[in-house]
Formats: C-alpha cells, sequence, structure tokens
C-alpha cells in the first residue's frame, strides 16, 4: 500500500471520528430543501405577515419552473452559506497539522509531499463533492414535487459544472491553509477571494472565462434555460489549470520548507 | 552506518541557530547533545531530521544526503503530538505504513514495540487520553518501529515527571545497545546515565566535544569537601592562609579546599582541623561533578 491510500484512508477515518460524515452532508441537505420550499411557500408567507391588505403579490411567483429554483439553490443558497461553510470546514485542512508539528512528523518519513497532498485534497474533494451532490439531489426532489421537472441531462451537467466549481474552492483553500498560519486569516482571506470572484461574474465576458465561479452560472444558465455557454470548454480547462496551480504552489511551498515551525 | 554533519548553517530572522557546526557519529554511539535553553540544540535535531534545510553545509548519511536516507531515521519530537483521534495502534500503523512497511511486519512488529516501550494493554486506547509519559513512550515506539539505524530524540525527558523521566530513561538504556542515538538535553544528569559522548553546543557553536570520562578528568581539580556542625570562620580564615591552599570556598556549613597537591595536603589539613577542635561531619574528596564542568563551559567561554 502506499503512502497516498494510506493517507487518504486517515482522512476518511478522521471525517467518520469527527462526526463530519454526519453533519456535513446534511447542512447541504438543509440548503438544498431551503430554497424550494421558501419559495414555495413564499406567498403565503408573505399573506400571513402582510395581513392580506394592501399587498399584491406577483402571480410568477408562484410560476416557477423547476430549473429556475434550482438554479436559486445553486446561486443564492450553495454559493453563499454553502462556500463559507465548505471554507470554514477546510480551514484547518494543512494549517492544523503544521500547528500541531503532525506535517513535519509526517514527512520525516519517507513520504512525497505531492502524496500528503494529494491525499488531502482527493479524500476532502470526494466527501465535499458528495455532501454538495446529495444537497443538490434531495433539492431537485422537492423541486420536482412543488414546481416542475428537469431534464436529465441539464440536471447532470450542471452538477458537473458545479463540482468543478467545488474542486477550486477546496485546492485554493488549501493553498491558503498552507500558506498562512491564523484560521482566522486562512477563513476570512478564503471565503473573501472565493466570495469576490462569485460576485464578479457577469461584468466582463474574458473575466468570466477565467474565473472558476463561472461554472457555477453556466450550471445555472442551463438549469433555467437550457442552454449551455459557448465559453464552457476554456473555463472548464481554466478552472482545472487554476485548481492544479493552487496544489502546486502548495506543493512548492511545504517542499521548500516555507511553512512555520514553531 | 555513519552520520557526519559538516560545516551546517542554519539561521533566522534575527538570530544564527546553528553556527558552523559540524560532528560525525558512527554506528552504535550514544551522543548527548547538550546545552543552554536556546542554543541551538532542537534546530540541529531538526535539520539532521530533514525537517528544516540548512542553510549551508550538509547533512550525510552513509554518505549521502539525508532527505534520501529517510528510513533509515526515527525522530521523536520535543512533544510528541499523535491525532488525539487515533488509538496508539491506529497511530503506530499509520507511522509505519508512511514508512513502507508490509502489513505482515507491522502485525508482529506493533506488539513488539510496544511491549518494549511498556505500553502492552493500551494498543486500543485514544491517544487523546494518554498522560504525556505514554505519549514520549509512544513516540519512542514509532521511532523503534521501522528499525531505524539512527534515532534522533529531541529532548526525551524534559517535559516529564520523575517517574515518566524514569521509564523513558530505562527504555533508552534498552534501546541504545541495538542502535544509534543521538538526543538533545539541557539536563546534564539524563545525559549522564546513557550516553558516553558529549557534544556541548552553545549559541549554535560546538564548544566541546568529548566522552564523560575525557570531561571528567579533563576538568578534575580535585577539592577536600568538609562538612562542619558550626561555621568556624577563624579556622577557615587560617586554612585559607597556608601556601598549599590555593582557594577556600565556605557555603553554610560546608567548606570546600582546593590545594595543590591532594596526596600530601589532605592529611595535613585533617590534622589541622583535629588540632583546632573542628567538629566534623563529613570528610570528603570532591571532584567536580559533569554539571559544574557544564556550567563551567556554558557560562565562562
Amino acid at each position: 500500500m502506499n503512502q497516498f491510500t494510506v493517507l487518504v484512508k486517515k482522512e476518511l477515518i478522521q471525517l467518520v471520528r469527527e462526526i463530519k460524515l454526519v453533519w456535513f452532508p446534511l447542512v447541504f441537505i438543509f440548503l438544498g430543501i431551503t430554497q424550494p420550499v421558501v419559495s414555495y411557500y413564499m406567498p403565503s408567507i408573505l399573506e400571513m405577515l402582510g395581513g392580506g391588505q394592501g399587498i399584491s403579490i406577483d402571480p410568477s411567483m408562484m410560476a416557477q419552473s423547476g430549473g429556475e429554483v434550482l438554479a436559486s439553490t445553486l446561486g443564492s443558497q450553495f454559493d453563499q452559506l454553502g462556500v463559507m461553510i465548505i471554507v470554514i470546514s477546510l480551514m484547518g485542512i494543512v494549517q492544523s497539522d503544521k500547528a500541531s508539528g503532525m506535517l513535519a512528523f509526517i514527512l520525516t518519513r519517507p513520504v512525497k509531499v505531492g502524496s500528503y497532498l494529494s491525499g488531502k485534497v482527493f479524500s476532502h474533494y470526494v466527501f465535499i463533492a458528495f455532501s454538495v451532490a446529495v444537497g443538490y439531489i434531495v433539492s431537485y426532489i422537492y423541486t420536482q414535487f412543488l414546481f416542475t421537472g428537469i431534464p436529465l441531462e441539464d440536471l447532470s451537467i450542471a452538477l458537473l459544472l458545479y463540482l468543478l466549481w467545488v474542486l477550486f474552492i477546496v485546492s485554493f483553500t488549501t493553498m491558503i491553509s498552507t500558506i498562512f498560519n491564523s484560521q482566522g486569516v486562512i477563513a476570512l482571506l478564503s471565503i473573501a477571494i472565493l466570495l469576490g470572484c462569485r460576485v464578479i461574474v457577469g461584468l466582463n465576458p474574458f473575466l468570466d472565462t477565467i474565473n472558476p465561479a463561472s461554472m457555477s452560472t453556466y450550471g445555472m444558465e442551463l438549469l433555467v434555460g437550457g442552454v449551455l455557454n459557448s465559453n464552457v470548454f476554456w473555463s472548464i480547462l481554466i478552472t482545472l489549470i487554476l485548481s492544479a496551480l493552487a496544489i502546486n504552489i502548495s506543493n512548492t511551498w511545504i517542499s521548500r520548507k516555507k511553512y512555520r515551525i514553531d | 552506518m555513519k552520520l557526519e554533519i559538516k560545516n551546517v548553517t542554519k539561521s533566522f530572522k534575527t538570530k544564527t541557530a546553528v553556527n558552523h557546526f559540524s560532528m560525525e557519529i558512527q554506528s552504535g554511539e550514544c551522543v548527548a547533545l547538550a546545552g543552554p535553553n536556546g542554543a541551538g540544540k532542537s534546530t540541529l535535531i531538526k535539520l539532521i531530521s530533514d525537517i528544516m534545510n540548512p542553510d549551508q553545509g550538509e547533512v550525510l548519511l552513509n554518505g549521502k544526503n539525508i532527505s534520501k536516507m529517510k528510513k533509515e531515521i526515527g525522530y521523536l519530537p520535543q512533544y510528541p503530538n499523535f491525532f488525539p483521534w487515533m488509538t496508539a495502534n491506529e497511530t503506530l500503523n499509520f507511522m509505519g505504513r508512511l514508512s513502507d512497511i508490509g502489513k505482515n511486519d507491522l502485525e508482529r512488529g506493533i506488539p513488539w514495540v510496544l511491549s518494549k516501550v511498556g505500553l502492552s494493554g493500551e494498543e486500543n486506547s485514544k491517544v487523546g487520553t494518554f498522560s504525556g509519559g505514554m505519549k514520549q513512550r509512544l513516540g519512542i515506539a514509532q521511532a523503534l518501529l521501522h528499525k531505524p539505524s539512527l534515532i534522533l530524540m529531541d529532548e526525551p525527558v524534559s517535559s516529564l515527571d520523575p517517574i515518566g523521566r524514569r521509564e523513558v530513561l530505562n527504555i533508552i538504556n534498552e534501546i541504545k545497545e541495538e542502535t544509534t542515538i543521538l538526543l538533545s538535553t539541557h539536563i546534564l544528569g539524563d545525559a549522564e546515565e546513557i550516553c558516553e559522548r558529549f557534544v556541548i553546543i552553545k549559541d549554535g557553536r560546538k564548544i566541546e566535544d568529548a566522552t564523560m570520562i575525557d570531561l571528567l578528568k579533563r576538568n578534575n581539580k580535585d577539592k577536600l569537601y568538609f562538612e562542619i556542625t558550626e561555621k568556624v570562620k577563624d579556622w577557615v580564615r587560617e586554612i585559607g592562609a597556608f601556601d598549599y591552599v590555593k582557594n577556600v570556598d565556605l557555603t553554610g556549613n560546608r567548606v570546600k579546599v582546593e590545594v595543590d597537591n591532594i596526596g600530601l595536603n589532605k592529611d595535613m589539613l585533617l590534622k589541622n582541623a583535629l588540632k583546632n577542635n573542628v567538629n566534623l561531619v563529613q570528610f570528603k574528596i570532591d571532584s567536580e561533578s559533569l554539571e559544574e564542568i557544564f556550567l563551567k563551559l556554558v557560562v565562562d567561554k
């Protein structure tokens, strides 16, 4: 068994022991349910709170398509609270090993820095992607029940595009966690930059092509209108390159022993 | 096995922790790296265990750079910090696998190494519940597991209580028969028990490298030691005036006298004491302890 497998196995056992295996998917299931349920009951909620007088309810609220609702799950739930929760759950990914001395300790063994990092990124990405997918599917089940169905093809392609954005979130946070030593700084910096990327989508077509956060909007466009942006190929490529670059920078950083030792 | 440290230098922003340090360790030796706090001991151990890279110089094991010889090294950090959610067994399994030990070897090796450090019966307890001494012993277990030819220990007993210290010292005494050990310490009494060779480091420089016997012999200025019931200042003044007495040191009821020639002067002083009716409790020839020699080396030089 090589070191990569040993390290992945260790991460998975840790997910189980720290009960993250339970609460993390639950958070995304909760986020996934929120959007369709709130959208569905919004008119009744407004009616009750407003007392029914002098309020006119836009009838189009009721007429949302399933695609629109699921797209808002991605755009309003996963891309806001979801990103923050992913970042906060990952901020210690390398930092806690640096702080406890385990990183240095592990590296006194014949372990390649690459195996250590890829083990981390792989296990956490697979787990987070799984949680996001579960939340997404639950959201779809509610959407389809309360609104309309969505073609399976659009549904799965949108999810895959979104998971690429998640890949970038994971590798970027890993890089920040490698370079900085304070959890607060790591969380703040990662959240600010990632949400910043998400906010600037739509400002400039060129920026959109090189912005990994566009993957999320491409998915949403597909769900809403059934069409895929023509730049999607380049964006996928660039997102993959940027993710690889982030892991590479972490690798160089640790290999050159720039991380602080007590 | 041969470890060569060649002219290694490591600087941090404000200070040079290790300054042009060289030494060699041969197979089977047990070497204590002694020095005051902040002398660069931990940094040197980290340079040897390839946790840090030196700014200058190199560390070679059997002629090859240390970073290619990690399987041959067992490292015990100053505060071994394992994953608290792992059991002792899982920790050793994890560390062992990282060192490329096969499953079957681990199945045999883990119980062996646990019994060696006296942790049999604790294999399924979580490391988070371990005391400092138990963690240190688990740390030794993981350093031994892959049967390295060199074991590096950073302050293995400094943070332990007397019981834990005794346990760990006994274990080290046992394992030094089989491997080469380099350990750092600022408590010479501990090092004295296990190691024959001392390397003393101060401000990142090597200021002494000798066996314990050499060190004692070289600094052997025998003194006469009197313990008396009451201060007899007149007598102390009187012997201080003799021309063969080089130095008299009175602390409390203890008088230390340095003389020209122990063999000749011992009886003369004793007779003199009896003549003056000095009430003696104890009289002996006292050589300098290692601790005193260490203090002198570190403070004076």
